[in-house]
Formats: structure tokens, sequence, C-alpha cells
């Protein structure tokens, strides 16, 4: 199992036999089985691959911030992961637009980039 | 042994206070017996699935004490939202095995009056849907998973609104048809589009429905049943991810091998097909499944749904109870109501809203977020 991801920089488990990078962090690589999976800080560059405006909170915690933006991001390392666009206005956003991670409170966000 | 669906049946729908999820299942499996013609002493297997309005630890053995029945074969069956589809290939490998002549599927519960709306949108978040630490953080409702499965398609394919509102319009259409449907206004593709957005492009009325409810059926290899049973002749699952973040080609779904499997198996073709009972959650959902099952080619499925084509009375009449989107949507079982009303079809029982010599049905369950699959079909027997 892997530690905690890293609060400070942008990580991805990657594969310590045949370097692919994954996410979510799984028990083994999905490509050669190894085990030797460990965070590795990624480029933090990647691209708008689907994404949704939220306009009804799932709970009270998220009442004051809609309407934003989830987002699956592609990372340039290759894995997908789910998001937040921060930064730019909702209906700015588009698919394929560049982005670049930024960490806030030990979690990746995503600016235009 | 060559098992049969023998009877089908439901409790009451909709909002049903004062009837917990026990009350509601025994309804429903005292329904699908009368159907069938068969006594609850004559059950010696019992299938059902988890429920979320109630902490039952050993869902089964709560439902078996409910009937006040001792089956010899019994198990909770969970492949979320394809656990209705997967109920009835279950039983049937339990009556294949010689374990039991008569398995029992039934599950529903009142997820409508037990908890209010909002209270069931948290919940569903809490069930973890998204991942509890790499996604729900930060705040997708489970509409906003299905919301980035619809932007993508949008994109790759030029699906457009007005053809998800198309899948709202004719399932509502349908379930105006159905006595025991929850919403039965017609509504049009304007209604949808002008109704409240949820998280883009998912409007309300894109969104399946909250109900209380439970659906049973029966499946036997006994003769001696009151109807004309129908046959089983095939089916399939299809796993791609658990969480939508893992799947890299979220514009097709599991979808594309269920439905081979269960063609191949079937030795039939989607061409054969007279109605499709597809899982319904979200109007994209739909879209996906026509495509991915073969009605139509990839990305084809947006303007498949134009011009009636899924209405009653078009080349494929699409979940002609009214679904989730608008008959009923009680949870684990909603997906049980596609099987019952395949099975109404076949039989010709389905009155206003019967699908003319329906010979063959398919019926499709979707469980999590498009992530797993189980396509059924049935045919007249």
């Amino acid at each position: 199992m892997l530690p905690p991801r890293p609060s400070d920089v942008f990580s991805l488990p990657r594969c310590g036999d045949c370097s692919t990078f994954h996410f979510y962090p799984k028990p083994a690589c999905t490509k050669c089985g190894g085990a030797k999976l460990a965070w590795a800080a990624a480029s933090g560059g990647g691209s708008v691959y689907s994404f949704s405006v939220v306009h009804r909170a799932p709970s009270p915690a998220f009442k004051e911030q809609v309407p934003y933006v989830i987002a699956i991001v592609k990372t340039d390392e290759g894995p997908h992961l789910l998001s937040r666009i921060v930064g730019v206005a909702p209906e700015a956003v588009k698919i394929g637009m560049r982005l670049r991670a930024r960490m806030d409170e030990g979690r990746p966000v995503f600016e235009a980039g | 042994m060559n098992a049969v669906i023998a009877g089908v049946g439901e409790s009451a729908l909709g909002r049903t206070p004062g009837q917990d999820a026990r009350d509601l299942q025994r309804a429903a499996a005292l329904a699908a017996l009368e159907d069938a013609g068969l006594r609850l002493a004559e059950v010696d297997g019992l299938l059902t699935t988890p429920i979320r309005v109630a902490n039952w630890a050993m869902p089964v053995g709560m439902v078996a004490q409910a009937l006040g029945i001792r089956p010899g074969y019994l198990a909770t069956l969970d492949v979320a939202g394809a656990s209705g589809t997967a109920m009835v290939h279950h039983a049937a490998m339990a009556v294949a095995t010689g374990q039991a002549s008569t398995v029992l599927c039934v599950a529903g519960q009142n997820q409508l009056t037990n908890v209010s709306r909002d209270a069931t949108v948290l919940q569903l978040a809490g069930v973890g849907w998204a991942h509890p630490e790499y996604e729900a953080p930060y705040g997708p409702l489970i509409p906003t998973l299905y919301a980035l499965v619809a932007q993508r398609h949008m994109h790759e394919y030029g699906t457009t609104p007005q053809q998800l509102a198309e899948v709202a319009v004719a399932i509502r259409g349908h379930a105006a048809l159905n006595p025991l449907a929850q919403m039965r206004t017609p509504i049009t593709a304007a209604d949808v589009l002008g109704s409240r957005m949820i998280t883009t492009p998912l409007h309300l009325l894109d969104c399946a429905i909250v109900s209380d409810g439970a659906a049973a059926f029966v499946v036997t290899s006994r003769k001696d049943v009151r109807k004309r049973p129908v046959s089983i002749l095939g089916q399939g699952y299809g796993f791609t991810h658990a969480y939508i973040g893992e799947h890299d080609a979220i514009a097709t779904t599991g979808a594309v091998q269920s439905g081979r499997d269960a063609f191949r198996m079937a030795g039939v073709t989607p061409a054969d097909i007279d109605l499709a009972q597809l899982y319904d959650c979200f109007t994209i959902t739909v879209i996906a499944e026509l495509e991915d099952l073969g009605f139509c080619p990839k990305g084809e499925g947006g303007r498949f749904v134009e011009g009636g084509r899924i209405r009653l009375g078009g080349e494929l009449p699409v979940t002609t109870h009214g679904g989730l989107l608008s008959a009923v949507h009680p949870g684990l079982a909603g997906g049980m109501f596609h099987v019952v009303e395949a099975v109404r079809q076949l039989r010709g029982e389905c009155g206003e809203r019967q699908v003319k010599d329906a010979e063959l049905a398919l019926a499709h369950g979707n469980g999590g977020i498009i992530g797993l699959h189980c396509t059924l079909i049935l045919g007249r027997g």
C-alpha cells in the first residue's frame, strides 16, 4: 500500500519496474504486475478531458461554492484524474484546454496553463 | 434444468408512507408468486440486493425472515444498477445446478418517504460512487459523474442537449401509459431544457426520479405455472472501471462486452430485438447503451433517438414502462422493473403501451458510473 499522497508537490504513483504512471493508486502495476509503486512528482501539465459545471451542491459544505467546475484532467504523464478547475470562468472551460496543477490544501486543483 | 421466468410483480410504487422495505418486498413477492400461480411455500431459492435506507447486516436473511421462508439456496447480489438483470441470470444458474427449483428474486425499499430528497443526495454521495479520497472532496454529485460522460460524448460525437432531452421525453411518454408510473404528465424537449440545470449538461429532467417500491420475479424449472413462461436466451456482463476517473474512454461503456456476449449466447442480433429495456438513470446512459449494444454505430446514438425511433410505435421502443427517469427508481431494485416490463411485453399484457407482436426483448442494467453492465435477452416462451 502506498503512503499518503504528498501534499506539497503534484504527484502520481509510478511503477518502479516499468516506470508507468498510474491513478488511482493500486496495489500493483496494472501493466507489468510490479509491486514497487511509489509517488513520483509529475510535471503538473495536462488538459481538460471532460468537465461539468455543478449548480446544485451535493452537501451543505459546498453550497457557498456553486457554480464550480469539476473536470477529468488528462495528465501529460497519461493518467486521468478527477479534480477542480479554478480561476477560470465556468463558461470559458473547453475540452482540450491546457491546464497546470497547483496544490491546494494538500490536493491538486488545476488552473489555465 | 431449463429455467424460465414464470411470474413478475411489484408493490405499490411512488410514495408509500407507512411501508418499510420489508412490507414493500413482501407485497412484490406475493404479487409475483400469484402471477406465476405458485405459493410462498414452494419457493426454495431466494435472491435480493442490499438496501440503503436501513442498515441490514445480512439482507437476504432479513428478506427470508420477512417472508417466513427457509430456502435451500439464498444470496444477496450486488452489482449495483446491474443487479436487476443479473438476478435473473443468478437465479437461472441456481436452477440449472439443481440447487433450487423455484427462485424468488425480490428487492426494493422506501427510498422516497424514508428520507428527504436532500438526504438521498447526501446518502448516495456517501455510498462511494465518487472515490472518497480522490474524487468526493472536490464536490461532484452522482449526476456530475454522468455529466462528465455526457460532455465527452457531445465533444466526440456531436451529441446535443436536444437529443438527450428526447430520451427523457420518449420515456415520459411511455410512463404516461403506465398506470403504476410515478411521473405520468407528458413533457416536451423544451420542458427538459428549461428545467433546472443540475450539473452541465444535465438538467433536472435528464436525471432519474426517487421512489418507494419493490419488484419481484420468479425463476423456475416447474412446468405447472399459471401463465406462458418467458425464456432466458442470453446474458452477458461487461466491466471497465470502478471509478469514472479510472476509465480512459468514458464515452464508451462495458455494454460493448455485455451486449456482445448476450447476443452471441442468444444467437440473435440487435436487429431482431422488438423492444429494449435500457437502464436510464440519466438520459446519456440510454444513448451510450444504444451504441454500445449495437443498435446503431458508435457515436450515432444521439441521431438514433430522433424522429420517434425509441418511442412506442418507433423502430425500437425503449424502456416502455417509463424507466428510472419517470416510472420508478427505489435504488438497487430500479433495474428489476426493466425485467418485469420485458416479461409483460413478451406476454402481451401491456395494454395501451403494448409493443405489437413482441417476441424478443433486451433488458439491460448499468452499475456504478457506467462501470459494470449486465445484458439479458428474453424471448416469448
